[in-house]
């Protein structure tokens, strides 16, 4: 009898984006040739059997809950539909390199005239996966050495490994990741890390040793996460020359917090994308359970987008955020805000806006930055269809404000502090995008606003980053 | 920035006049200095009260990690940090205030060399006693150590320094010595500090130099510091003329301004 392999499906990549497969897309043309053809397609059928051929260390019972579905298929569309969908979902937990459907009658004891079984040929991932990088930057270079290892007890659960070697600062972070079985977007993450960072905009060297624990669902629209970290803080001066106020931040702190994110993320793409929106709200609560850091932390980012005429779009942003220390002890540095730069307040150096000390930039408790962008194609498109389209010319306008509040005066007071001394920028510039994660910009900017104290960088400026204004 | 622009911005600095807004930083006085940095402070309060340069003495309990060197006390003058007796010594001497110009040769020689047993064998004694006996580090020196910080940080830091402490002592050699052998230690020092004393009001005749400001810091400080055991004062009491030399420097430099 016909044998349908759903095999000529393209593999998916593993979190991509879904492939709106139609019934059309998978009518099998192998039916065709056989001698005896029958029309199955709207016979009722009964999935007698699925069998899950290649399981290695896999538990089974994390795969019922992933190919259940497959089982109230009515008839032969319904089927293949179902097992399609049980075949990306197999793929989106990360444990198979490759897994292949098989359809095919039942055969026999027990088997029924209209029975079908189900096959699912799986190839899972090796025990151990490893990489190795060079990195360099921020005058440093370093090795990176990761270690996974997925599926490490069976569940999907997925053990990381990272560890960076520098001429500088050694880093290294472990993490454990458990899905709930049955439902992907349900998980936990552990972490255990130790990252050194030296920013010299602030003339200031951290350490942070830290533990954190993770909770992730999907509520609604929305998908949230709750999470609790301890870090051990290690402040340092980067040089001699350092000014007194960040000498005077030196040495070791316990943050202890609570967090919770929440994101509703409509957007076809991260990185320029065409059209949705992008609502981010964070806020962190440390000192409640224990640590020398008492502060409430609120955060906020919102993108929307909308193509216009000619593949052009139009994209607006808005961020902001507030510190609010708790207790008597003022801020650190290290919790503070810090804007400008190539991602966020273009026309200005790295984080070098706002309150500062001797050309030492400490950051403020209060910010906001929004920015309004046009993205066009090339002028005449060059490329198009390929290469070119990896490149977008943009016209911006960004503006933003960052400074120390003083807690006494009241939220009017500080309005009016943030809406002082604004300062803006615009300019035109080229995007490229890379990935499906990063781009770089290369803009001729003209900055604007400029208080005394803060770094500009007046006329071309290169930007690299994940996170965009 | 290079080092000639260094050099030179630290001639320019020791061209200013000295401000009165100088600062010494220490750690907390009641509940966290511990004896050896308490010594070095006093060490360095005393120099600058022989030299006549105001400071102002704030305790903050993060003082060991703004330290440039990482060792207390500092002290912060205009735009300036500096930490340690000898490199402030270096310092208000660029700023025309030294205690041993009057001094020939072989007498610098000499006190160099003094300073030297100070820091090598008292100074070196009260790390010992601080952090390798385990009585007065677990009852003493790791609470007050750790006092600025929460659980579980505090013990970390705490175990960390002790094992820094005695990893270094390890390295000098004296890590295989009993707690008898540093009280003869220190027994021998104040043995040759007292020979050279004298009936001299200060190590080098009338004038006080640094050497009296670092030996009145250690002294002063140990006889005056609450320890698991006495024995360490006891054996420094037995030298009568160091009793005395410590009353007057403390009458001298620190009682009449305080008062």
């Amino acid at each position: 009898m016909g044998t349908v392999h759903a095999r000529s499906l393209d593999p998916l990549p593993m979190r991509g984006p879904e492939l709106g497969v139609q019934p059309d897309d998978i009518e099998a043309p192998e039916i065709e040739h056989e001698p005896k053809q029958e029309v199955l397609e709207n016979k009722n059928v009964v999935v007698q059997q699925v069998h899950i051929d290649g399981l290695g260390r896999t538990k089974e019972d994390l795969l019922t809950y992933e190919i259940k579905e497959v089982f109230r298929a009515k008839n032969l569309i319904d089927v293949m539909r179902k097992s399609h969908e049980a075949r990306q979902k197999l793929l989106r937990l990360g444990i198979f390199r490759k897994v292949e459907v098989v359809i095919d009658t039942s055969r026999g004891e027990g088997a029924l005239p209209n029975g079908l079984d189900v096959t699912f040929e799986v190839t899972e991932l090796r025990r151990m996966t490893g990489s190795y990088n060079t990195m360099v930057g921020n005058n440093e270079g370093s090795m990176v050495l990761g270690l996974k290892l997925p599926n490490v007890l069976g569940r999907a659960e997925k053990m990381t490994f990272q560890f960076s070697y520098g001429t500088k600062e050694t880093s290294y972070g472990l993490s454990f990741f458990k899905p709930q079985p049955g439902n992907f977007e349900r998980n936990i993450t552990l972490n255990m890390y130790k990252v050194t960072g030296q920013f010299p905009w602030s003339s200031l060297r951290e350490t942070d040793r830290g533990i954190s624990g993770e909770l992730s669902f999907p509520l609604w629209k929305t998908s949230q996460t709750l999470k609790w970290e301890g870090v051990w803080r290690e402040l340092g001066c980067l040089a001699r020359t350092a000014s007194f106020a960040v000498r005077e931040e030196s040495g070791h702190s316990l943050k202890s917090s609570l967090s919770h994110s929440m994101v509703i993320d409509t957007r076809n793409s991260s990185i320029l994308p065409r059209k949705g929106g992008l609502l981010k709200i964070h806020q962190e609560l440390a000192g409640y359970t224990g640590g020398d850091a008492s502060f409430l932390k609120e955060d906020f980012e919102i993108q929307l987008n909308k193509t216009l005429f000619w593949d052009s779009v139009l994209s607006t942003s808005l961020w902001g955020g507030l510190l609010l220390p708790i207790g008597d002890k003022p801020t650190s540095i290290a919790d503070r805000f810090y804007l400008g730069g190539p991602t966020s307040i273009r026309g200005f150096s790295m984080y070098s806006l706002g309150p500062q000390s001797e050309g030492d930039y400490l950051g403020g408790e209060g910010y906001w930055a929004g920015g309004v962008h046009l993205y066009t194609p090339l002028p005449f498109r060059p490329g198009k269809g390929g290469f070119g389209d990896l490149f977008r010319t943009h016209f911006f306008l960004n503006a933003g404000n960052l400074c120390n509040l003083n807690y006494g005066e009241g939220p009017k007071a500080h309005l009016k502090k943030l809406a002082e001394c604004i300062r803006w920028s615009y300019g035109i510039g080229l995007v490229l995008r890379l990935g499906n994660i990063a781009r770089l910009e290369l803009n001729y900017c003209i900055p604007m606003g400029v208080q005394s104290g803060d770094r500009i960088c007046d006329g071309f400026q290169f930007g690299a980053g994940i996170r965009f204004l | 920035m290079s080092l000639a622009a260094e050099a030179f911005v630290s001639q320019m600095a020791a061209a200013e006049p000295w401000p009165e807004s100088a600062t010494l930083y220490q750690p907390l006085k009641e509940d966290q200095i511990l004896l050896s940095d308490c010594a070095s402070s006093l060490a360095v309060q005393a120099y600058l009260r022989m030299c006549g340069l105001p400071v102002q003495v704030v305790c903050k309990s993060n003082a060991e990690y703004m330290s440039p060197s990482g060792k207390i006390p500092f002290i912060h003058v205009g735009n300036q940090v500096v930490s340690e007796l000898g490199p402030i010594v270096q310092f208000t001497k660029a700023k025309g205030n030294s205690l041993s110009d009057g001094l020939d040769d072989v007498q610098r020689a000499e006190m160099k060399a003094y300073m030297e047993l100070v820091n090598n064998m008292l100074l070196t004694a009260e790390l010992y006693i601080q952090w390798c006996d385990d009585a007065t580090a677990a009852e003493i020196s790791r609470p007050r150590y750790s006092s600025p910080y929460s659980w579980p940080l505090s013990n970390i830091l705490a175990y960390q320094k002790q094992w820094e402490v005695r990893r270094k002592m390890n390295a000098i050699g004296w890590g295989g010595k009993t707690l008898e052998q540093v009280y003869e230690d220190v027994t021998q020092c104040c043995q040759a500090l007292s020979q050279r004393l004298g009936t001299q009001p200060f190590f080098f005749n009338k004038q006080p130099t640094e050497l009296d400001a670092l030996v009145f810091g250690h002294l002063f400080t140990i006889l005056t510091t609450r320890l698991t055991s006495t024995e360490l004062a006891e054996r420094i009491k037995s030298y009568s003329n160091l009793l005395s030399f410590c009353r007057r420097i403390e009458q001298t430099y620190f009682e009449d301004k305080s008062s």
